[in-house]
């Protein structure tokens, strides 16, 4: 398993309770689980550049998933925090649906990385089992085991 | 996962399967920058091949229409009457003359139309109307027996080709400059049927190098050159001689003395022409009555000793064969000499490479039978002194050793005598040098130089050898869009550029190919999030060596050429400079 797959598999924060207003409400949470996590070593700089990111293009790649993300040198190396809104996000103007929010930090040197890690999370996305699985998850621990069944499919 | 841009999605995934073919196409069979330039090298060798065959028929044509005759210059000239012998050099200076007089006017008088200028001091831009009309009045100065070869004309012809296919397809200097080069070579070889001369001949002659960046293509156009020539025509080797052997070691002495007599004969060859030249110039004729003038000499020396007519090529082979014998040579080589001068110095468009191939062997064969009375074991046979003379003159007179030797064994196909041959022509090649530092090139090259200041070689900065406008996309723009530019241009990194045109890094082909097969990707990448910001750039003013440094270590064809403000100015090629840097380790003009 390539660095960026066991990074779905494993990722640095997992939460089930983002809010729903609003898309940057929702990357501010999750942002907020990387705080303090050693790979990201400034977390100001992180979340402007997600904020500026998502702010310049669409990041969902379905009416129900966002992958926001920055490259940054906010980061030593791939960072992904994955998030469950409560219910239907508004996360922008034209996808206000998203329950599932994939939050990467990207090292600026690491494009090849980077586009695998987008790859993977794009391919596991599209089996509806894995996305039925990820939004009926109870626990963090079993949202964890179905990222981790979803990398090996 | 489905929304609204359904519609738009199968337009996207058309969109990546053809950039994946175009990558495949790309990986499997698009050609490398050197390829490439081997293979325009190679059209150029064929368009100058079909050139040479144009003009070889056109001046057959002409020579048939003034003289009735098609037959050889020399044969046809011995049994024209004396006054027609007289008449007809004169009537085709004349014309030339005239075709050169409207010509200035249709061709505006463009600059130099000299190919060796185009290649060592101008940009390779070889003018195509001014070198028809100088193409059209040699037709009339050879056609009509001048003393002159026609292999000048048409070297410049498949110079002028290449030049044209350059200038269409936009190449930047150095690349035009070499591209005129494998013309040349495809000139030489085509009129020789020498591939190997052809090559040698421009690259130690005008380029001064025998680096592969440019021996290579000059190589691909000679050969492609000779084929065509070969499938095309009723091709054969140039001179038929008979096979000379070294008889004995002691034959080396009189070798010696003969590299040592070429090499001075050389040079007072070449001072004869100039100061000719210079004396026409003087008599302040107008160009037609100039040109009328140098014909009416040659037809005046035609009419005892008809063998002065056309190039020498004729008399080269009568003196191999030893079908003449040397009291009657004697009178020929000074009347050649002689009409040569009065061609030349008459400013006749024609060369001089054949000319001096017929001094050579005629001298080289005088001075053989003279040993060969004194001295029968010093000289077995006076014709290989003949054969070896022509080298050895061509050595000296064109300061080409290497390509000297090379032409005389491909035109002979005779390698017994390649002892002798390399070690006359070097003789020759010092002599020569010693008395004379001017060579059959160098001296127009050495003036317009002058005139013209050295306009453009060598390049030294980047910004001189950069291309500007090169591909570039937004940072802003989406997957789709960058497939759609890697679609449009031949290239493996797109430039990225902000809204104020600055240089912010390249994306490349090489990291979007594994994920073409993915839409959903497509749509949410742009290319600042994949942009390589750490991308080597350069800067308009580094010079060609720390260039190169930049290239050291990367595989990348181009790098982008970028202003101190950060904006893109363009993008400098590997190939280009890599030609540049070359030129500027050849020889300065001699």
């Amino acid at each position: 398993m390539n660095p960026p797959t066991s990074l779905i598999a494993q990722p640095d924060a997992v939460a089930l309770d983002l809010p729903t207003e609003s898309g940057e409400a929702a990357m501010r949470a999750l942002h907020a689980r990387l705080v303090g996590n050693p790979a990201v070593t400034n977390a100001d700089v992180l979340l402007k550049e997600l904020l500026s990111r998502a702010e310049m293009s669409s990041v969902c790649i379905a009416p129900d998933v966002a992958l926001p993300h920055a490259r940054t040198p906010a980061v030593k190396r791939l960072v992904l925090a994955v998030g469950r809104s409560v219910g239907p996000l508004a996360f922008d103007a034209n996808h206000p649906a998203v329950r599932l929010v994939f939050l990467i930090g990207t090292p600026k040197q690491m494009v090849t990385e980077y586009l695998q890690l987008v790859a993977g999370l794009s391919r596991m996305l599209k089996n509806e089992t894995v996305r039925n699985d990820l939004l009926a998850a109870k626990t963090e621990a079993d949202f964890r085991a179905v990222l981790a069944r979803g990398t090996q499919r | 996962m489905k929304d609204g841009r359904d519609l738009t999605q199968p337009l996207m995934r058309r969109l990546l399967r053809l950039l994946r073919v175009r990558v495949w196409i790309a990986e499997k069979l698009q050609p490398t920058e050197w390829q490439a330039t081997l293979l325009w090298a190679a059209l150029a060798g064929f368009l100058g091949a079909m050139g040479a065959l144009l003009f070889k028929a056109a001046t057959e044509g002409i020579h048939q229409l003034l003289t009735g005759s098609n037959q050889g210059v020399v044969e046809s000239f011995r049994m024209m009457p004396w006054w027609a012998r007289l008449l007809v050099p004169a009537a085709g200076g004349l014309m030339a003359g005239l075709v050169l007089l409207f010509g200035r006017r249709v061709a505006k008088m463009q600059s130099s139309t000299d190919y060796m200028e185009a290649i060592v001091i101008g940009s390779g831009h070889v003018p195509l109307r001014a070198s028809i009309v100088k193409s059209t009045a040699a037709l009339f100065s050879i056609g009509s027996g001048g003393s002159i070869g026609r292999e000048g004309p048409m070297v410049q012809m498949a110079a002028v080709l290449a030049s044209f296919i350059g200038r269409w397809r936009k190449f930047s200097p150095p690349q035009l400059r070499l591209l005129v080069a494998c013309g040349a070579a495809a000139g030489i070889a085509s009129a020789y049927y020498a591939p190997l001369a052809g090559a040698f001949f421009v690259a130690e002659i005008i380029l001064g190098t025998i680096a592969m960046e440019s021996l290579g293509p000059l190589v691909a156009a000679s050969v492609s050159a000779t084929l065509t020539i070969k499938i095309l025509s009723d091709a054969h080797t140039l001179y038929d001689v008979p096979r000379f052997t070294l008889g004995s070691p002691w034959e080396m002495g009189p070798y010696v003395l003969l590299g040592l007599i070429m090499g001075t004969l050389a040079p007072w060859f070449l001072r004869s022409l100039r100061q000719a030249e210079t004396l026409f110039v003087s008599t302040r004729l107008p160009l037609v009555a100039r040109l009328g003038l140098g014909g009416l000499m040659v037809g005046a020396l035609a009419i005892l000793v008809p063998e002065v007519v056309g190039n020498g090529y004729s008399v080269v082979l009568e003196i191999l064969n030893g079908r003449i014998i040397w009291m009657a040579l004697i009178l020929v080589l000074v009347c050649k000499w002689l009409a040569t001068v009065a061609s030349f110095g008459s400013g006749a468009p024609g060369g001089v490479f054949t000319p001096s191939l017929f001094m050579g062997a005629s001298a080289g064969y005088l001075f053989g039978t003279a040993v060969h009375t004194l001295w029968p074991t010093g000289a077995a046979d006076p014709r290989a002194f003949a054969l070896v003379g022509m080298g050895a003159f061509l050595s000296a007179a064109s300061r080409a050793p290497v390509m000297a030797v090379i032409m005389l064994f491909e035109m002979t196909l005779s390698y017994d005598i390649i002892l002798p041959l390399l070690l006359c022509s070097v003789l020759a090649y010092y002599t020569a040098k010693g008395i004379e530092e001017k060579s059959l090139y160098s001296e127009s090259l050495k003036r317009k130089a002058a005139e013209d200041g050295m306009p453009e070689l060598p390049a030294g900065r980047v910004g001189d050898l950069m291309k500007s406008d090169p591909p570039i996309i937004g940072v802003s723009a989406h997957f789709a869009e960058i497939a759609q530019t890697f679609l449009s241009v031949r290239v493996n990194n797109l430039y990225v550029v902000d809204g104020e045109r600055h240089f912010v890094g390249v994306v490349s082909l090489h990291d979007i190919k594994p994920y073409l097969g993915e839409p959903e990707l497509a749509e949410l990448v742009l290319a600042r999030d994949i942009v390589h910001e750490d991308f080597p750039r350069l800067g308009p003013d580094r010079s060609l060596s720390e260039a190169l440094e930049a290239f050291l270590g990367i595989t990348a064809e181009r790098l982008p050429v970028v202003a101190a403000d950060g904006r893109l100015l363009g993008s400098l090629a590997k190939g280009d400079l890599l030609l540049a840097l070359v030129e500027k380790r050849k020889k300065p003009v001699a």
